[in-house]
């Protein structure tokens, strides 16, 4: 699916050269989950960067599905990643002034999806992502978790080939985490969609089919993992009691109409639930019952 | 991506900046304004030139003169009539000939009771219809009516009240048009043209000159319009060959001799022309045979020189807020793109081309110059009729007031069409550095951008 060679970058600032990436050649075939890892400043985020486009290599080449990406011009790549392409963000970015369902939609826009078939489209991916609820809703009224969640609907909405993604759940809590990254495998697995992620958390790659190790912008390791693990929970010792409470995904009582209510009653659980975390790490063994009493 | 994705996409970006967006709208609004009300003074102006100049005279009709007893200038006489009314674009040419010698004096009534002074002109007879003297009745002259022993003529529709009653005295021996009775009844003139005989007859300059006398035969009644001069309110209109031969007849009878009679031109002769915008074209071509001439349109030449001046210092002064307002669009642009990196950065990497991504910011600039366009002639519009409805009373007071005709600010609908195309154009114009920076954003360096 994606083939990397001998592939080179360098920076340069002032008279310095950086070499971000120094001869890296990789194959990566389709449907698979591979997962770069590595210290910050190892070259993981200008790999991805390289592999999607994003930026031009200083030498070597990006073939995805057969076309030389490195090769293409602005227009050409924009048309390439509307067709075959997914990216989830670190920061979501998502557009601020839309809904969650035309930010899903964005991507059918421009690939000139009629409103109606695309809107269609983006709302089946939002209830798959369990936000069936909140197609309206625009990001500022959403959590982090669920932004993430829409930012991952619009990655797949449009069923690319292949979806990269940048530490999407760097700027989620555990428990949030958990919950994206089990979305983002259960979409993967079922349409096949070869997955590059870049993560600093080495935890989160147990479900990946391959672990690529970058060490200053060179391959350190290159394991592949036979029997990852089919669904991400949290590791030892970051047990979170709430890992089961999806009162997020749930539609709000019926009964509370005041949304300052609810909006109170949603701080005050997550106020409760970051208690509970610390908590748990003080005293693991009561974190449980304590997280029951919380919901 | 469908155009209509891409209005609603850029609708919405300035919707959610409705402060800032409608800010720069209101300054399209004043340049549009400006322009257009400027330019609508210039062209009330034209206009109120047009309407003065009309009232004045013909504006199709030139008069050509030969009184410079130049020897280099032809004589104007039938031949050359004939020459000039084969210039391009002329419907005819004729002298409105008045006899030098013939004199004479209209009766009518029992032993000449009434009697009337009244000018008498000769006209090529197929000339009349050409000049616009419109009919109230009757038919024009023709080549054929010459003959017969009555006078065929075309009278003014007012020529009954120039009879006089010589067996009154006073007041009593004249009626003039709109006269009522005692209790408000109008008064008919002593003479019904149409109906009573009339005679010419000639003076006698000596006492035992012969009197000649005539009797007329009015084939058609004119309409009474001052811009065709004063034969069509009193005058009468005669065959110029007749009218000639009348003349010569009394020269005979009263014993003058003039050898040059006929080898003599006219003095003056009118041209008609097909339209307007020819007479300028015409009257040049006149001029170079050596003649003067006179025509309204020169006149009017003059005065749409000096409003064209008025009208571009005007446009000029409108002009120079409009380009204010096109700097506020491009700044409000500007300012977009740098609040919007992130976002434009994202929709690169979402798959959206550099092409949309100008378009976009084109038609968003494009929109604030139409909306802005659209509103700033509305205002226009209701300036106009404002400026309209008080311009009589200001002019009162402030004598500098442009005020020709009897409006102040005329917008015509090309001057609306072309404002709208012009604010718009203008936002276009100044969107398009904007966009093309926002399209030179690095999508990496935008996603980046916190």
């Amino acid at each position: 699916m994606i083939k990397v060679k001998h592939l080179r970058k360098v920076y340069r600032t002032g008279k310095e050269k950086v070499r971000a990436l120094d001869d890296i050649s990789l194959e990566l075939g389709k449907g698979e989950f591979c997962c770069i890892v590595g210290a910050s400043g190892s070259g993981k985020s200008t790999l991805l960067n390289q592999l999607a486009g994003l930026e031009k290599p200083t030498r070597g080449s990006v073939t995805i599905d057969g076309e030389n990406i490195s090769e293409m011009n602005e227009n050409q790549l924009a048309a390439f990643r509307q067709k075959k392409l997914g990216f989830v963000f670190q920061s979501y970015n998502l557009l601020p002034t839309m809904t969650a369902l035309e930010n899903v939609a964005l991507p059918l826009m421009f690939k000139g999806v009629p409103r109606k078939k695309r809107e269609k489209l983006a709302k089946e991916q939002l209830k798959k992502m369990g936000l069936g609820k909140r197609v309206r809703h625009k990001p500022t009224e959403m959590s982090g978790g669920q932004q993430q969640r829409v930012g991952i609907a619009r990655a797949f909405v449009g069923k690319p080939a292949v979806i990269f993604a940048d530490e999407p759940t760097g700027n989620l809590d555990s428990h949030t985490t958990v919950q994206v990254m089990n979305a983002i495998l259960e979409l993967i697995r079922e349409y096949q969609i070869t997955f590059v992620m870049v993560t600093h958390e080495r935890d989160l790659a147990v479900c990946a089919d391959r672990i690529i190790t970058l060490r200053d912008g060179k391959v350190l390791r290159d394991e592949r993992i036979e029997h990852p693990q089919k669904a991400y929970i949290l590791p030892e010792g970051e047990q979170d009691s709430d890992l089961d409470d999806h009162s997020w995904d749930e539609e709000p009582d019926k009964k509370k109409t005041d949304t300052t209510v609810e909006l109170i009653g949603q701080i005050g659980q997550t106020v409760h639930r970051a208690k509970t975390v610390q908590e748990s790490q003080n005293n693991p063994n009561e974190g449980n019952s304590k997280g029951e009493q919380g919901k | 991506m469908k155009i209509s994705d891409l209005l609603s996409l850029s609708f919405e970006n300035l919707r959610r900046r409705k402060g800032r967006t409608i800010l720069t709208i209101i300054g399209v609004v004043v340049g549009t304004c400006s322009i257009v009300v400027m330019v609508s003074l210039g062209i009330a102006m034209n206009v109120g030139f047009d309407e003065m100049i009309s009232e004045w005279g013909d504006l199709t009709q030139i008069q050509v003169y030969n009184w410079t007893g130049n020897t280099e200038v032809p004589k104007l006489d039938d031949e050359m009539v004939k020459t000039l009314a084969s210039i391009e674009h002329v419907k005819v040419a004729t002298p409105l000939y008045r006899p030098q010698y013939l004199n004479g004096q209209l009766f009518a009534g029992k032993n000449d009771r009434y009697q009337a002074y009244a000018e008498i002109l000769g006209i090529y007879p197929e000339a009349a219809q050409e000049l616009e003297y419109q009919l109230v009745s009757g038919k024009y002259l023709t080549e054929a009516s010459t003959s017969g022993k009555k006078l065929p003529v075309l009278v003014g529709q007012y020529t009954g009240y120039s009879f006089t009653d010589t067996k009154k005295r006073g007041d009593s021996a004249y009626r003039w048009q709109g006269q009522t009775d005692a209790r408000g009844n109008p008064l008919d003139p002593f003479v019904d043209v149409e109906k009573d005989k009339i005679y010419f007859k000639t003076y006698k300059n000596e006492e035992n000159d012969e009197q000649l006398s005539y009797e007329l035969d009015v084939v058609g009644v004119m309409l009474e319009d001052y811009k065709k001069g004063y034969i069509t309110s009193q005058g009468v209109l005669m065959d110029l060959d007749l009218i000639k031969k009348l003349e010569k007849e009394y020269m005979r009878a009263n014993g003058i001799k003039d050898a040059n009679y006929d080898k003599q031109g006219y003095s003056e002769i009118y041209v008609k022309v097909d339209d307007v915008d020819n007479v300028e074209q015409v009257e040049k071509a006149i001029k170079e045979y050596g003649y003067e001439t006179y025509s309204m349109s020169s006149e009017r030449e003059n005065m749409q020189e000096q409003s064209r001046m008025i009208q571009l210092i005007l446009g000029g002064l409108g002009a120079v807020s409009l380009f204010v307002a096109a700097l506020s669009i491009a700044n409000t642009m500007t300012m977009a793109i740098y609040e919007r990196t992130r976002e434009i950065g994202v929709m690169k990497v979402l798959g959206c081309k550099l092409g949309k991504i100008r378009q976009m910011f084109l038609l968003e600039a494009g929109m604030i110059g139409f909306v802005g366009g659209l509103v700033g002639i509305i205002v226009s519009y209701l300036l106009s009729f404002v400026l309209n409805y008080f311009g009589p009373m200001l002019q009162g007071a402030i004598m500098m007031l442009p005020m020709y005709g009897s409006k102040m600010s005329v917008i015509p609908l090309w001057l609306a069409a072309l404002g709208l195309l012009f604010s718009t154009a203008i936002g276009v114009v100044s969107g398009i550095m904007p966009a093309n920076r926002a399209v030179k954003i690095s999508a990496l360096e935008a996603i980046r951008h916190e």
